[in-house]
């Protein structure tokens, strides 16, 4: 080409670009005119024109990458290199596949100097691959150890994310690098990854924030265990180490500053000695002296100063003015850097930077819990709300699922104290629990109430009839229930009773719905006397009568009085909005009373005073007595109450007895336990009126699993079959993948067990035993059906302590754990061919419902979807075999809500005819739910399709909240039964 | 003899036409720029952009020596670094396919990968850039200053004392001829 035919298209291609493009195709008319080939390169340049400089720019990137990573597009053993990574300070890293098993990995090569010490690399391969074997959720695991032309590699998982040096880095210069609970979270799983490594005896030795990876999905993954100890040989051995004077600490240029040992010992590495960065490493480590565990806790602790402030706790120019900080200085506090910090978390930061590693924490676990303590505190999440339970005398069955998921200690027999005599005045079966009950004042008479009717037994003989029940009541059967036996007159001859809503939405037992009503013994029939109340007690002299009324929103608001007509009602306490009051009780000569009392952020107190509108005086309760309702005031004076304790699942509550003084508002002496049970729980009910007699009710719940067949296309089942027959609790929770054995939790053996039971056996063998602080919240398949992963609660814990996802092969193995998370619910796998695992979490302000993936290997994955709740509700949710759609069951409002996971509209079940659901199952096909609710009679098992039409399937009377867990292949159906066993006993000389 | 100075006694030689001077340039500014550009692509992963240009423009400061004094005049400095950068890079892609025709360490996969392909085009670069040399000089010129020695439009204006206007029609007369160069290879 000619310089001046250059000049010629250059000029017009100027002139073409720069024009409007309208007027390009006049502008080469005019100039082209009879020169085709003028036109025709001109435009060709044009088309090129916009994004040339890319191209351009492009090209050259990828001659860079190509020096950078000269790997890439090679096929080294089975690992097709697909490109860079980035390199650390031992060397480069590359995305490739493997080409066998078809997944993803990075490559990771080692510097070729290692490769010099076959012992040296042998030492690492070894700590690498035990690390590695701990198949631990925050370790990242190495699969494979290569060599290619003399330099080695190792093949990790790939991950995607940054490293905590990177995310620290990326943080806006004076602002700290991470949230408080993000930091929290990630130091409580870089601490679980640390324990389970150094519970192996596998120290890493080079703990620093370029060591930590966190995850897309905000799993934190400790990389790189036992290189440095590869690191040491090398050092030791005198090989340059690439010093790069960029130090930004990046990737490439990271300083591998190395700090000269005290002794140039070739064997020093033997004895433990490591070489870290220089930044991070311990006072021990900068010594040379024989590493253990607690080196990592150090490191980790400066790592935490930086996630905390985004400063190094010690800053050096160079390698010995950082040993010489290390060994001598204290960092600046790190709230001076940033105020925002919990003082806890300056303490505890504190405690791990400890010179003497004698006086830092002495294990990874200790650290941790010091951690989840201020997790704890200071990440907030309600629902654990106070709950006002009920008064002595009703433990109405409601409550009990509010235990539902606990896991429970075998319960053993009443004991008590020697010298009383205790006597069992029913033996009613679980199938029909006692409900309630009160002796007469003579003593004479016990009046109860069970699933089948109102009693009245002549304690003496035995000799027992039944009381009609109204036809007011019985017609209002499907939403009220009688359940609460009221005390006596003195006249031994009418008794109250009260009848309370019936309904799992209902958590507290208040005047709302409730109504008070009149019984005699004498034939006269029952009346109602009053609606909207909750019946309290009667005074010593049989005049007046206490109730509770006016539903606030901590409980009842008001205390009125009325005469044993239903006449003369009045208020004669009350309290503002932000508190409840109720349970008035006369003192034994009727001249003064006293209530209970709670307001929002005080604990409950009694209130003494009397109807006359005399001075209050507040006495505060035993202070080991968390809920004052549970008491009975005897007419000597004395008061008896019930104190729970919960040091294992199971509560075992016994009774104490304390003289109280009316007159003086206080009480007298020292209050003193009165009964010696275990396993069993008993609230006093009633007494005589010479105090010698009184009246507690127990209850132990049973549950047991029960077996039925699916029949008609799943719209009726066989005569459901115990299945398991311990006298115990039996749970079932998931079938094997060949519908061939039930898994079951109990506790049989007196610790709760997770237990395999196949089809025609009557014997199980345990899979998971528990330890007794734990509870299992949930166990499920994988999809495949080879893991069984669980949920593991600490028990009595604060509802802030994350759960711990766990999985354990089918055929028996030890434990691993998948993640940690707080987890709502049940978490759950579809099944195969479908591959979903999902789980449930509520948002921090627990306004949302978080749905996210995992999967039963590499624990967390993407978020499914998210779901607006109410914060104080409940939300059991089931995920379809097909892993297409999450069922919620919203069970204030008796629907369901069908959450599509691929894009279709959601959906809303309202079921029809049944207002009140306590689960929702789907069905093996995934065409239907199996919903639960209940009677007054018991608890009823449903099949319900996706328009709201239920059928019943099952109904077992005394039983409540039966849920069903259906087998893989569609043929039959696990159920749980559940039902409590109540019984009045009688004790005397107490 | 440090690494800096080397180089700059290297560049300096290889200026006066001691082709051996290059022999001896390329293994030291090739280790700087693999360390750099795995350090940059790292970082490009989080979400900085990479900018090939300014890993170079750093690879040069840090190679050669600022306060030499025959390099004052730092226009010609940069117009001989971005040369040897381009060589650098080119021969790099060229040994690599050279040994991929030679089927030497193809991948047993037949598939051809992404990578393949942009290693062609820094060869059709360069061949472009070959050409374009023949014809305009002074384009070649500026696109090496600007894409392989990481230099502003002013900085490349001063070096090839133009105005910056004429600059970036050069560079864009330059580009969309290369892009169809390369389209054609």
């Amino acid at each position: 080409m000619t310089p001046e035919r250059w000049a010629q298209i250059e000029g017009l291609f100027h002139r073409a670009a720069e024009c409007a493009p309208e007027h390009r195709a006049a502008v080469l008319n005019e100039a082209c005119g009879n020169d085709p080939e003028l036109r025709r390169e001109v435009e060709a340049l044009l088309s090129c024109d916009g994004n040339a400089g890319d191209s351009v720019q492009a090209a050259v990137r990828s001659g860079l990458a190509d020096v950078g990573f000269p790997l890439t597009g090679e096929t080294i053993s089975h690992y097709h290199i697909l490109d860079g990574l980035g390199g650390g300070g031992m060397g480069l890293v590359y995305r490739a596949e493997d080409i066998r098993l078809g997944r993803r990995v990075a490559l990771k090569f080692l510097p070729e100097d290692s490769a010099k010490d076959p012992a040296a690399l042998g030492r690492f391969e070894r700590e690498a691959r035990s690390a590695s074997a701990l198949e631990h959720p925050n370790i990242c695991p190495i699969y494979e150890f290569g060599e290619h032309e003399g330099q080695p590699f190792l093949v990790m998982q790939l991950l995607e994310g940054q490293t905590l040096r990177e995310l620290i880095s990326a943080a806006d210069q004076g602002k700290p690098p991470l949230e408080l609970s993000k930091l929290l979270d990630f130091a409580i799983q870089i601490l679980d990854g640390l324990d389970a490594a150094h519970q192996k005896g596998i120290i890493h030795r080079d703990i620093k924030p370029a060591n930590i990876f966190v995850t897309r999905e905000g799993q934190a993954k400790i990389l790189d265990f036992g290189l440095a100890k590869l690191g040491s040989v090398l050092s030791v051995e005198g090989d340059d180490s690439e010093r790069n004077p960029r130090g930004d600490g990046g990737a490439v240029g990271i300083p591998r500053e190395t700090v000269p040992l005290s002794t140039p010992d070739m064997f020093l590495s033997r004895t433990g000695v490591a070489m870290g960065t220089a930044g991070y490493m311990s006072p021990e480590q900068v010594r040379g002296q024989k590493l253990d565990a607690r080196t990592d806790l150090f490191s980790f602790g400066l790592v935490l100063y930086e996630m905390a402030t985004g400063q190094r706790a010690f800053a050096g120019e160079t390698g010995p003015e950082l040993q010489e900080a290390i060994l001598s200085q204290m960092p600046s506090p790190a709230r001076g850097v940033n105020p925002e910090l919990p003082a806890k978390l300056e303490k505890i930061i504190g405690r791990a930077l400890e010179k003497d590693r004698e006086a830092r924490y002495q294990s990874a676990s200790e650290m941790r819990v010091d951690l989840e303590a201020l997790q704890r505190e200071s990440v907030p999440r309600h629902g654990a709300q106070w709950r006002v339970m009920a008064a002595a005398g009703v433990v109405s069955l409601i409550f009990a699922t509010a235990v539902f998921w606990l896991v429970r200690r075998q319960p053993r027999s009443l004991a008590a104290m020697p010298e009383i005599k205790l006597r069992q005045l029913t033996s009613n079966s679980g199938e029909n629990g006692v409900k309630s009950g009160s002796i007469s004042p003579d003593g004479r008479y016990l009046a109860y109430i069970d699933r089948v009717g109102m009693h009245l037994k002549v304690i003496e003989t035995g000799e027992t009839r039944t009381i009609p029940q109204p036809d007011e009541i019985k017609s209002k059967s499907n939403w009220v229930d009688l359940n609460e036996i009221g005390p006596w007159f003195p006249d031994g001859a009418r008794f109250l009773a009260g009848t309370h809503p019936l309904g799992l939405d209902v958590p507290l037992v208040t005047s709302q719905g409730s109504s008070i009503w009149i019984f005699s013994v004498l034939g006269e029939p029952p009346q109602k006397l009053r609606d909207e109340a909750q019946l309290y007690s009667i005074s010593p002299d049989g005049s007046l009568i206490s109730f509770g009324t006016n539903k606030g929103r901590l409980g009842d608001r008001e205390i009125w009085v009325m005469r044993p007509d239903g006449e003369q009602a009045r208020k004669v306490f009350d309290i503002d909005e932000n508190g409840a009051i109720g349970w008035l009780t006369w003192s034994p000569d009727g001249q003064r009373v006293i209530y209970v009392k709670t307001t929002k952020g005080a604990n409950e107190m009694f209130v003494a005073g009397d109807l006359k509108g005399g001075p209050l005086t507040t006495i505060l309760p035993p202070s080991d007595l968390k809920r004052v309702p549970d008491f009975l005031w005897l007419p000597d004076g004395r008061m008896i109450y019930k104190l729970e304790e919960w040091e294992t699942n199971f509560p075992t509550c016994n009774l104490w007895q304390i003289r109280l003084d009316a007159r003086r508002g206080e009480f007298v002496g020292k209050p003193q336990r009165i009964t010696n049970f275990a396993g069993v729980c008993a609230n006093p009910q009633s007494v005589t009126s010479d105090s010698k007699r009184f009246v507690t009710y127990e209850w132990r719940p049973h549950s047991s699993v029960f077996l039925a067949d699916l029949q008609s296309g799943g719209m009726r089942i066989t005569t459901p079959t115990r299945f398991t027959l311990e006298e115990t609790w039996n749970n079932p929770l998931a079938w094997t993948a060949d519908s061939k054995a039930v898994l079951f939790l109990s506790n049989r053996t007196g610790v709760a067990a997770l237990f395999k039971q196949a089809l025609g056996q009557d014997t199980a063998e345990p899979l998971i035993t528990l330890r007794k602080d734990e509870g299992l919240g949930s166990a499920f398949l994988s999809p495949e059906g080879s893991w069984v992963l669980y949920t593991v609660s600490p028990a009595d814990s604060g509802p802030s302590v994350p759960d711990k996802l766990m999985r354990i092969p089918i055929t028996g193995g030890s434990p691993q754990l998948v993640m940690t998370a707080n987890i709502e619910e049940k978490p759950r796998c579809a099944r195969s061919p479908a591959t979903l695992c999902a789980i449930a979490e509520r948002s921090a302000d627990r306004k949302q419902l978080v749905f996210a993936a995992f999967d039963p290997v590499n624990g967390r994955g993407r978020e499914l979807g998210k779901w607006n709740t109410d914060e104080t509700a409940d939300y059991p949710w089931d995920l379809s075999p097909d892993g297409t759609r999450i069922a919620i069951l919203k069970n204030r409002e008796g629907q369901i809500h069908i959450l599509s996971l691929n894009g279709r509209v959601p959906q809303e079940i309202t079921v029809k005819g049944w207002n009140i659901l306590t689960s929702a199952v789907w069905t093996a096909d995934g065409k239907g739910l199996f919903v639960s609710s209940y009677t007054p009679r018991g608890a009823v098992l449903l099949n319900m399709d996706l328009q709201g039409n239920a059928r019943l399937l099952w109904e077992q009377p005394g039983g409540f909240d039966i849920y069903a867990v259906p087998s893989p292949d569609g043929r039959h159906v696990a159920m749980r039964g559940w039902y409590v066993e109540g019984n009045l006993w009688m004790m005397e000389n107490f | 003899m440090s690494d800096t100075h080397e180089v700059t006694l290297l560049l300096a030689e290889w200026q006066k036409g001691n082709q051996r001077a290059l022999d001896d340039l390329t293994p030291l500014v090739y280790r700087e720029l693999r360390q750099l550009a795995a350090s940059y692509l790292r970082k490009e992963r989080q979400g900085h952009t990479l900018q090939p240009t300014a890993l170079v423009h750093e690879a040069y400061l840090r190679l050669v020596d600022q306060t030499n004094p025959s390099w004052q005049n730092r226009s010609h400095f940069f117009g001989v670094a971005a040369r040897l950068m381009r060589q650098i890079l080119v021969d790099h892609a060229r040994r690599k396919q050279a040994c991929k025709r030679a089927g030497l360490k193809v991948p047993l996969d037949e598939a051809v990968s992404f990578q393949h392909e942009r290693t062609w085009d820094l060869v059709a670069l360069d061949n472009g850039l070959t050409a374009l040399d023949k014809i305009d000089p002074r384009k070649c010129k500026a696109v090496e200053l600007r894409y392989f020695g990481g230099l502003s439009m002013e900085e490349i204006a001063q070096t090839l004392d133009v105005s910056t206007i004429t600059v970036r029609r050069d560079l864009r007369m330059a580009e969309a001829w290369l892009h169809q160069e390369m389209q054609n290879e």
